[in-house]
């Protein structure tokens, strides 16, 4: 369970599902675009952003449609090759959302094909982030988010494994000041 | 769009590298306040059309129930993203007390809302006060070191400095053979590095 302050988990909430409102609401006319009156009416159908969709789902106010990135044409793609298909341009949060959207929408396939994506992409990222020096751009830019810290993970390990083989770290300036620009002004002196 | 706002405070943060801050965003924070307000006041004058029906509020489940639980998740979100920026903005800060030290740099010290600083002179202060009772300053041998003295280049003119019992003259381009411990603070504020044959 993501803490409440982790912002990877409040981010995927944001991703948009597709409800069907199953009962009218006053009020919130923002929601539904379509919409004329400051109403939603029974019936509408409305992208909500996922924090919304699960909650009206518990209390029976709206059903919720399976949302594109887990549609029968990207688990083709998948199938035909798992680590040349954009995820991040789907969802960048497309095992989180997976995992939480299943329960939802009753449909039993997505936790099979989601192990499906991830073990078949897993290969790939680890030996690419093995071999790339720096950044792989095209490679990189289409991994979701979790994707991505993991190849970031075995990117850095694999540095920081080449440094120890070389002699060790060092001390090194504070990341943070690394963009400063050099100053020509005169600095007050540090005593 | 409800909440929308809200998240975006939340992308700004999440789109700089970890360890990294961008500037305190008052004018947003401000917008997603105001929308709470006015979903506050929705929220209100929905219940109070239900109980101007004389229904039961626990149990009524109308139209204007559906609005009201509508306004009521989005408050709930919006605090949740106001709190996770101030909280993830809070651990970055108290990391640079023991990246940089008890001073801010100007650039670093813009980027950040006056309670912010607030936050990290008590936070340092307390770094401090244990570090005093303990007596042992902890920032320091952050790497392991396997010398205790080191080769260093001064890279900005920093001065005449008291080390131990002498003082020293680092003027910029001079190479010096000081203790790491003496050395450590310059390194990480950018000023000396590690000289290397």
């Amino acid at each position: 369970m993501p803490s409440y302050y982790n912002i990877d988990d409040v981010l995927m909430e944001d991703e948009p599902i597709s409800v069907v409102f199953q009962v009218g609401a006053n009020g919130v006319g923002l929601l539904d675009p379509g919409s004329e009156t400051n109403n939603i009416e029974k019936g509408a159908k409305v992208d909500l952003p996922f924090w919304l969709a699960h909650e009206l789902y518990l209390r029976q106010a709206v059903s919720t449609n399976v949302p594109a990135c887990f549609s029968m044409k990207t688990r083709k793609e998948i199938q035909a090759d798992a680590s040349c298909v954009d995820l991040r341009f789907r969802c960048p949060y497309f095992y989180e959302l997976g995992y939480k959207i299943a329960p939802l929408v009753g449909d039993k396939s997505i936790g099979a094909f989601l192990r499906y994506a991830f073990t078949s992409r897993y290969g790939e990222i680890l030996s690419k982030s093995h071999s790339t020096a720096g950044t792989a751009p095209k490679f990189s830019a289409r991994l979701t988010k979790e994707e991505s810290q993991l190849f970031e993970a075995a990117r850095s390990s694999m540095a920081a494994f080449k440094k120890w083989k070389i002699g060790g770290s060092r001390l090194e300036k504070a990341s943070i000041l690394g963009r400063k620009r050099k100053t020509t002004l005169p600095q007050p002196s540090i005593p | 769009m409800y909440g929308r706002r809200a998240s975006q405070l939340l992308r700004e943060l999440a789109s700089c590298e970890a360890g990294q801050i961008t500037s305190f965003n008052d004018d947003n924070l401000e917008q997603v306040i105001r929308e709470c307000n006015e979903h506050n006041l929705q929220l209100q004058s929905l219940i109070r059309k239900i109980e101007d029906a004389s229904l039961d509020i626990q149990t009524t489940r109308n139209e204007d129930h559906y609005g009201a639980v509508i306004h009521h998740l989005s408050l709930t979100r919006n605090k949740r993203c106001l709190m996770a920026y101030i909280f993830n903005r809070a651990e970055v800060i108290q990391s640079l007390r023991w990246k940089i030290g008890p001073v801010l740099p100007q650039e670093i010290k813009e980027k950040l809302n006056y309670l912010e600083e607030e936050f990290f002179k008590n936070h340092s202060a307390a770094v401090e006060s244990y570090m005093s009772e303990l007596d042992l300053d902890m920032t320091v041998d952050m790497v392991p070191p396997k010398d205790p003295y080191i080769r260093v280049k001064v890279l900005d003119d920093i001065g005449e400095v008291f080390l131990n019992d002498h003082t020293v003259n680092l003027t910029q381009h001079s190479l010096h053979f000081i203790k790491r411990t003496d050395a450590e603070p310059f390194i990480s504020q950018g000023l000396m590095e590690e000289f290397l044959e």
